[in-house]
Parts: C-alpha cells; sequence; structure tokens
C-alpha cells in the first residue's frame, strides 16, 4: 500500500515538472511580445505626449499582464521616491528592478541583456535618440521572440512527456 | 531653503547643503554646482564655497568638488529623468522646476544650420531660489498708479539679474488682481484682472496649469508660452485688464506691447539692463521708449540685503536720454580719434533690428497759438 503511494507521488512530481518545464516555454514567447507592446506604448509616450518617464512607467505597467506589470511599476515607483538605496538614476533603479524581477519571468539572459542596454540610456537623450534606443531594443526582442518560439514548439510537448517519462523510469528503477 | 528643493539633488550633495550655517540657509540665493570644481553658493550679495561638512570658505580648494555622477544624478533628477521632454527648455539654457527655481545650465551645445539645437555634456548648474516676497509690491506700487483712468500705469521695470525684477512683478501682480493698491486715494478702485505671460514658469511657477505662488484672486497664468504669442492670445480670449510679461527684448515682444497698449491693455514688463542708457542702448527697448509707451521705469539696485527702487516717469526718461545723446559716437565726426576700440563697428549698437516694427505714431495735441493762427494753419495745410 505504501509503495504503491510512493508510486503515485513520484509520478506525479515528474508530470508536474513536465508541465511547468513546458508552461515556462510557452510563457517566454508570450512575455517578450508584453515587453514589446511596453515599448512601443513607451515610444508613443516620449515622442507624442511627451510624458515624463516615471509617469509612463507608471502608464504602463497598467497596461501590460501579471510580471512584467511589477516591473514597471517597481521602476517607476523608485524613480518617483527619492531614497538612496534604490537608486539615483534610471538606469539604477532599471538595473535593481530587473535583477529582482527577473526570476519571476520565463525570459532568459537575451531578453535581460537587452532590457539592461536600454535601462542605461533611457531618459539621458533627446526625443529622437530615445526612439532609436527604444527600436533597438524591440528589433533585438523581436529576434529573440522567434527564438523562443522556436523553442516552444521544439520542447514545450517534449518536456511535458518528459517529464512524465522521466517519473516511470524512477518508479521502474525503484520497484 | 525649501524641502522640495532638496529633493533634486542626489543624496551626497544634499547631505553637504544641508549642513550649511542657518544664515547663509535663510539668504540663499543661488547653488552653483560644477563638474569636477569647487561648490559655491551665493546668499545675502555675496558668496562663499562649501566644505564637505557644511561650513563654508573663501578658499576654493578646501571646497567640496561635485563629480560627473553626481552632475549626472542632479540632472536627471532636475529634468524628472525625461531629458527628451524638456529639449524647448534645454535650448534656452534653463530648467524650471516645481517651486518655480530656475536652473540654468552650461555645457556644450550642438548647432543645427547655425541654430542651437541641444545641449549637451552639461557639466553645470546654477540653481537660483525663488522667493515670494509679499511687500514688496506695496512700496513700489503707489509711485506707479494712474489716478485718471483709475489703474496702473504702463510700466517696465528694469535692473541687472540677481535684483529682484521677478520677485518684484509677482509680488505687483498679486496687488493688482487683489486690489490692495496701497494708496489711500485709490481704496475704491477694486481689483483688475490680470494676465501673466510666464515664458520662464518663474512668476508663477505653474504646476500642472495651477499657480503655486499667490498671485490674488483674478490672475490667469499662460505657463511657458512665448511672450508674443501669449500677449496676443490674451487679448483674443482672456480679456485682461493688465498684462504681466517677464523680461521682454525679442523685436516680436515689442509687436506684441504695441497690440496690447493700442487695445486698452496695462503693460507691466521687466529687462535685463542697469540703467537707463543700457535700456535705450537695447534695439528693441530702445525703440519701445523713444515712441512713448512706458509711463514709467522702475530701477532697481541692491545694497547688501536692501532691495532700493528708483521709479522715474517717461518725461524724465526722456530728458536724461537727449543730455545722453548729446555726447554719442555718432555725433563726433567720422575721423575723430575715438578712445575706444576704433576697429569696432560701435554704432550697430543702436542700430535698428532687421525686423521693422511699424507702429502708429502716437497722435499729438495740436499746438495753439493764443489767436488761433496755428490750427487754421494746419487745417490749410
Amino acid at each position: 500500500m505504501l509503495k504503491f503511494a510512493g508510486i503515485i507521488l513520484v509520478l506525479f512530481a515528474g508530470t508536474m515538472i513536465g508541465f511547468l518545464q513546458a508552461a515556462r516555454f510557452a510563457a517566454r514567447p508570450r512575455q517578450i511580445r508584453g515587453l514589446l507592446h511596453a515599448l512601443q506604448r513607451l515610444e508613443t509616450e516620449i515622442s507624442y505626449g511627451q510624458t515624463h518617464l516615471p509617469e509612463a512607467l507608471m502608464r504602463i505597467s497598467g497596461m501590460v499582464p501579471y510580471p512584467l506589470s511589477d516591473l514597471f511599476a517597481n521602476i517607476s515607483k523608485s524613480l518617483m521616491k527619492d531614497s538612496a538605496e534604490s537608486g539615483e538614476t534610471v538606469r539604477e533603479c532599471w538595473e535593481r528592478a530587473i535583477n529582482a524581477h527577473w526570476p519571476e519571468t520565463a525570459m532568459k539572459k537575451g531578453e535581460k541583456e537587452a532590457m539592461l542596454r536600454l535601462g542605461s540610456t533611457l531618459g539621458r537623450s533627446g526625443r529622437e535618440d530615445q526612439l532609436k534606443h527604444i527600436r533597438l531594443t524591440t528589433l533585438q526582442l523581436q529576434v529573440e521572440e522567434s527564438a523562443a518560439r522556436d523553442d516552444q514548439n521544439r520542447y514545450e510537448k517534449l518536456s511535458r512527456s518528459l517529464g512524465m517519462l522521466g517519473a516511470a523510469l524512477v518508479v521502474i528503477l525503484i520497484i | 531653503m525649501p524641502q522640495p528643493l532638496m529633493e533634486l539633488f542626489p543624496t551626497t550633495l544634499r547631505l553637504v547643503l544641508e549642513r550649511i550655517p542657518a544664515f547663509a540657509r535663510e539668504s540663499l540665493e543661488e547653488i552653483r554646482i560644477r563638474e569636477n570644481r569647487a561648490l559655491e553658493i551665493s546668499y545675502g550679495s555675496t558668496y562663499s564655497f562649501v566644505r564637505e561638512d557644511g561650513t563654508l570658505t573663501e578658499h576654493y580648494k578646501e571646497a567640496f568638488v561635485a563629480s560627473q555622477e553626481q552632475c549626472r544624478a542632479l540632472l536627471e533628477r532636475v529634468t524628472n529623468h525625461s531629458i527628451y521632454a524638456v529639449e524647448e527648455e534645454l535650448r534656452r539654457g534653463y530648467v524650471t522646476v516645481p517651486g518655480g527655481h530656475r536652473i540654468g545650465l552650461a555645457g556644450r551645445t550642438i548647432l543645427d544650420k547655425g541654430i542651437v539645437s541641444h545641449l549637451r555634456d552639461i557639466a553645470g548648474f546654477n540653481v537660483r531660489i525663488a522667493r515670494a516676497r509679499i511687500g514688496f509690491g506695496s512700496e513700489v506700487l503707489p509711485g506707479l498708479l494712474d489716478f485718471k483712468a483709475r489703474t496702473i500705469r504702463h510700466t517696465l521695470i528694469v535692473s541687472p539679474p540677481q535684483q529682484g525684477k521677478t520677485t518684484l512683478i509677482r509680488d505687483l501682480a498679486r496687488c493688482l488682481s487683489s486690489g490692495e493698491w496701497h494708496h489711500p486715494a485709490a481704496r475704491d478702485w477694486g481689483s483688475r484682472k490680470v494676465g501673466i505671460v510666464d515664458e520662464r514658469s518663474e512668476i508663477a511657477a505653474s504646476e500642472r496649469g495651477v499657480p503655486t505662488f499667490d498671485l490674488g484672486p483674478r490672475s490667469d497664468v499662460l505657463d511657458a508660452c512665448p511672450k508674443a504669442e501669449g500677449i496676443m492670445m490674451m487679448l483674443r480670449s482672456l480679456s485682461p485688464e493688465v498684462i504681466v510679461a517677464d523680461e521682454i527684448g525679442r523685436p516680436e515682444d515689442a509687436e506684441a506691447i504695441y497690440e496690447a497698449i493700442h487695445a486698452g491693455v496695462r503693460v507691466l514688463a521687466t529687462a535685463h539692463a542697469t540703467n537707463l542708457s543700457d535700456v535705450l542702448a537695447r534695439p528693441v527697448l530702445a525703440k519701445l521708449a523713444e515712441d512713448g509707451v512706458f509711463d514709467c521705469y522702475v530701477f532697481l539696485s541692491r545694497a547688501g540685503k536692501k532691495v532700493e527702487h528708483r521709479i522715474v516717469t517717461a518725461e524724465e526718461a526722456m530728458h536724461e536720454k537727449s543730455r545722453r545723446y548729446s555726447r554719442t559716437i555718432g555725433a563726433t565726426p567720422r575721423d575723430a580719434p575715438s578712445p575706444i576700440h576704433p576697429k569696432l563697428p560701435i554704432t550697430s549698437a543702436v542700430a535698428p533690428t532687421p525686423t521693422q516694427v511699424t507702429v502708429k505714431a502716437r497722435q499729438m495735441p495740436v499746438i495753439r497759438s493764443p489767436n488761433g493762427d496755428g490750427l487754421r494753419g494746419f487745417e490749410d495745410a
């Protein structure tokens, strides 16, 4: 009886790991898309609205889905209040927030680097220059997005079945 | 020193500035931050350098030195992390922050077709602290009243920078719009509608359109609006009785002022100059003065902490001017030896501006001779 319960538990755990992995593969392109939307919005805010950066980021945080909304809200808040520990320039606030929030997202190193690079220029130059930097980041993210979609097609189903099969293997070996 | 202003400074700089002695903090006028150079403050018409522990010193070598990182952070904070949103201000060389404080910037200019298009590598900041001095206007206003029209005369306030022009014009605007004339004969005049064209956001220090300084109940502010256009907009739709504008000097400003005075509106303006001969040496101001646009001039000068003012009416000004013209260089023969820079075209300083301002000359009263001949002769002609 105890053995049976153990087998069930191992199988369940293995399947869940596989599903989680698959969900990460599925979430990555979706979140990159979210970032692209956010950047597009930022571009509009900068070029037409000339909205100040803290306010623009706050608006963006209201329109993107969960892990990204927290990220942008965090940056915006640390820009609005004045505190030495959260950083005083956009670059410091941006880096700190991205480093803190990245593990919550399904995104990988390539996107992170593109975003960090954007953070080091944001708010520091004239409008034309800002738009150029945002467009450059958009291009990089688009490349990452297509790679992420490839990965999703290739590995999403694979990791799902791999989780269950791996669990089955462990069960067989134990028995 | 107001607290919101301190929040603009990066922490390290703020720690230094918060520790400067109270007597200097009370009368602080400017904070000058220059990258990799000594931190300077000016207060009560004197200046000092600031050591790292906040004490003042005469020797710049002992002073606190602002690093590049601190200057970058300061620039980001004064522009609210959005340089792209203040490009127009950067082109003019200053940013105005909440509270009406103006921050002058020095850096490297970028030219586009010979016109300054941007300022970058900003390494010098001059934080000018704006203060409302309620009561300043009450000393000056009684001298500016027009008892016949029961309002203020067309006035130009003249002084070099940093003598309190903006402070005075702000308090005058408040007095007019709240009907405080400070004169016994003017007790029942009521108040006037005041339109303020606040190109540099210094007079009203508007935040989202609402003035943060007290400008009285009947004032309207066009924030960050070019003076010439702003005056026309005011005339068209806001029906002001008095128009207030800061630092006139461009030909289009003069044109708008002509429109205003002929539309039955009183004009209260300021200009940078030291004295009357400076006013007459600036092309646009000279034109305005010659046409007798301003009925009186207020000259501000400063002795220690006290600001002195002197009111000069237009007739006195013209009198002084004629004395001055008798010794102008233009009156001497061309080949006469000139004591200063003979090669410089000195007369260009008073040459008319390329944009000619066309104005109707003011109608002069007909001079009647005792037997009425003069009038008849005029009609025959």
